[in-house]
């Protein structure tokens, strides 16, 4: 019962995770390129790409968790 | 183990990667770049180099203070939790082929809740650090957004490492032991929330699926640290500086090697630096407790030790990679001073070495800045005016103040002192520098303390007018040549004396006649004051009977202090008079807080910010002492100077220890 009540829960976590990953990828990408002597003058441009790259994951990333969520009722019930 | 296979050895072929792109990176990015600067060996001593690198790596011992339990625990949960996490995951990793993992073995669940409680400690850890950077915001704190990502980054990986083995535990689909919560508490909890799908095959999916969200960031991640200027780079280039440091006392400086012949002095450009010294630009880890202990920083001069050592670090990484693409005798570099560090701010430090002693990984400064100053006197002769009068006075007249050398002995009248070559069998040879000499509130102490040498039948001389200054301002201003000739013209008259044992009554002439005038030829045993006092003490040959009745505070000075590590005999010495109550600044022993006259400040005129000798003396003021005590004639006159500049003249004296034991003798 509890499990089944927590569950909504997870599944916000797990988003926040994702969220979390995809930026932390995309902030790296942003800090490499700099460290490795881009312009500053592209700094703006490259923000905007990656971050639309960005969103772009997080869509495909959230498509692709919800393949693994069926509708709740359908859920197995936890075994243990 | 089906699953597993796959995974271990994905994670040896990216392991070969990392370390390839690590060794690549390394290369390029550090070791080429360090050796842009000068030949400096610091590979003797690999033993004691390696007690202390374990010591201070393992134990955080640098990072834990009284006043920094904070962050020090912060760090240490956090190193600690990093480790724990490594070593189960590679225990639990290699587990699976030598078949320790099924059944699972002792070790194999040691290491599972190994890696779960490095986690926690780890969360903890970065929790504390989150509340410290983004709420308590400590001034000395530089957020950039490189810091934020980090911490993402590091919560994600740690979450995501849970939720895999609680899915993995979910997905077995029987019914999971509840003893497994004894060996992975936190993922066992996750598994009691996790969903599990219908059919075998869509579980084993949703494991995979898990397995790539940890793993692909966790790989990047390291693959980020390596390629990036990340700050985690700490964790290996902090060590790596750790092992390196210098093993002598601080403070000490080296001379000008091929003096005579030398183009150049100091160093102008970032490659004039030493290897050394560039490797502690890229390991200083922006931590601010330098700037936290530096008096010149505490008040308001244009210098903080943290701001000067990152933006001598950025110099590095904008010059460097361009100065390696060019051959080795076509490189012009920016010239270091004006670009990227200031006049003002150079010659605001008093060399008090508080920021080294701050610094948990051994960034030396002192050297870096005299350095620097080096550049600006030898070269540029480029100095203010009140530096060109104290140079001109140590050159003509062997002392600071001017005053005519043959006046150096006038404070001896009626003190029945002779000179050493002409004492009988003399014992010792007092040096009294040039503060004893010309100076009239340190003529008093140096009188004082002829008398106790007198009182305790001590057989000793002094060197008269063939006394010079010894130079300690000379060479922290960067007046490398006139140090030499100073030491030059005092080492000769010593051994022409015969001199083997010397006592010192400043800290300055200590410091210098010990550790310096050795790399001169001048090898003497010497000592300060406040140990051969603690001698006599000790001996019984010096009895302290008459009481004084008062509270006393003790300044430790700089050189005495951090330079030689004699913090506790001049405390001794104050508890041997009889009624004398010491009572302690805040800033006292190693966390001392300088006068503000070190590293040739005492010459130059303090216009920016609070005095430094000011504050000092509100640290004194604190502790609502009636004396403040000293064993440095310049912390002397700059404590005596903060007591009346603060009209605290009849409520506080300023006193040296040895007039205090003067005025207690029988």
């Amino acid at each position: 019962m509890m499990e089944t009540y927590f569950r909504p829960i997870t599944i916000v976590v797990e988003l926040a995770i994702l969220m979390a990953v995809i930026y932390s990828l995309f902030a790296a990408v942003d800090f490499v390129l700099l460290d490795l002597g881009l312009n500053q003058k592209y700094q703006k441009f490259i923000k905007l790409v990656l971050m639309i790259m960005g969103c772009l994951a997080l869509v495909f990333f959230v498509a692709h968790l919800f393949a693994f969520y069926p509708r709740q009722s359908m859920m197995s019930k936890y075994p243990g | 183990m089906k699953v597993f296979l796959p995974i271990l050895m994905g994670f040896l072929i990216l392991l070969v990667g990392l370390v390839a792109l690590f060794i690549f990176s390394f290369r390029r990015q550090h070791y080429r770049l360090w050796h842009l600067g000068k030949d400096e060996n610091r590979s003797v001593h690999v033993s004691a180099r390696l007690k202390t690198l374990f010591a201070v790596t393992f134990a955080n011992l640098r990072i834990w203070d009284r006043k920094e339990s904070y962050p020090g625990s912060m760090h240490f949960l956090i190193f600690w939790g990093t480790l724990l996490i490594f070593l189960g995951k590679i225990v639990r990793l290699f587990s699976y082929p030598v078949g320790l993992a099924l059944p699972p073995q002792n070790i194999f669940l040691d290491a599972s809740f190994v890696s779960e409680a490095g986690g926690v400690l780890v969360l903890i850890g970065g929790c504390m650090a989150i509340i410290r950077r983004y709420i308590i915001k400590p001034p000395r704190l530089e957020t950039k957004p490189d810091r934020t990502l980090i911490f993402i980054w590091g919560f994600a990986l740690i979450v995501t490492g849970y939720l895999i083995k609680g899915f993995r535990m979910a997905a077995m689909g029987v019914p999971v032991p509840p003893d497994w919560f004894s060996w992975a508490p936190v993922s066992y909890m996750v598994s009691r929330l996790s969903l599990v799908l219908p059919t075998a095959p869509l579980n084993e999916l949703l494991v995979w699926h898990r397995v790539l969200i940890h793993a692909l960031p966790a790989i990047l991640f390291f693959a980020y640290v390596i390629v990036s200027h990340s700050p985690l780079k700490h964790s290996f280039l902090s060590p790596l500086n750790i092992f390196f440091r210098s093993l002598k006392q601080k403070g000490i400086l080296e001379p000008i090697p091929n003096f005579e012949e030398a183009e150049t002095y100091g160093a102008k450009e970032i490659t004039e630096l030493t290897w050394k010294q560039l490797l502690d630009l890229e390991a200083c880890t922006n931590c601010g407790r330098c700037q936290d202990a530096c008096p010149a920083h505490l008040t308001e001069k244009p210098l903080s030790p943290r701001r000067m050592t990152q933006n001598l670090k950025q110099h590095l990484w904008r010059e460097g990679p361009r100065l390696l693409s060019l051959p080795p005798d076509q490189r012009p570099s920016e010239p270091v001073m004006e670009t990227t560090v200031g006049d003002e701010e150079l010659w605001a430090c008093t060399t008090c070495m508080a920021c080294e002693e701050a610094c948990p990984v051994y960034v030396e400064q002192v050297r870096r800045n005299v350095e620097l100053r080096r550049y600006l006197v030898l070269v540029e002769t480029k100095f203010t005016s009140d530096i060109r009068l104290a140079f001109k006075n140590m050159q003509q007249n062997s002392n600071p103040w001017g005053l005519p050398r043959n006046t150096r002995t006038e404070w001896t009248k009626d003190l029945g002192i002779k000179k050493y070559a002409e004492e009988t069998d003399p014992e010792i040879l007092f040096w009294v520098g040039c503060a004893g000499s010309f100076d009239a509130r340190n003529q008093k102490v140096a009188t004082a303390l002829v008398k106790i040498l007198q009182a305790c039948g001590i057989r000793f001389g002094i060197l008269g007018t063939a006394e010079g200054c010894c130079g300690d301002s000379a060479r922290r201003m960067g007046n490398e040549y006139l140090f030499s000739t100073l030491a030059a013209g005092n080492i000769e008259t010593m051994k022409g004396c015969n001199v083997k044992k010397i006592l010192s009554m400043c800290p300055h002439c200590f410091h210098t006649l010990k550790h310096e005038y050795p790399q001169f030829g001048g090898e003497f045993e010497v000592l300060h004051y406040t140990q051969f006092l603690g001698d006599l003490l000790s001996q019984g040959r010096l009895k302290l009977t008459k009481p004084i009745e008062q509270v006393i505070t003790y300044h430790d000075s700089c050189y005495l202090g951090r330079g030689n590590e004699l913090y506790e005999l001049p405390r001794r010495i104050i508890q041997s008079i009889p009624g004398l109550k010491l009572v302690e600044m805040e800033r006292n022993r190693k966390r001392s807080f300088c006068c503000g006259a070190g590293g040739g400040r005492m010459w130059m005129e303090e216009k920016i910010g609070t005095r430094i000798n000011q504050m000092r003396t509100d640290h004194a003021i604190e502790t609502r002492a009636a004396l403040v005590g000293t064993a440095c004639p310049y912390c002397l006159t700059m404590l005596g100077d903060g007591v009346k500049e603060k009209g605290k003249e009849e409520s506080m004296a300023v006193f040296d220890l040895s007039e205090l034991v003067e005025r207690s003798m029988e």
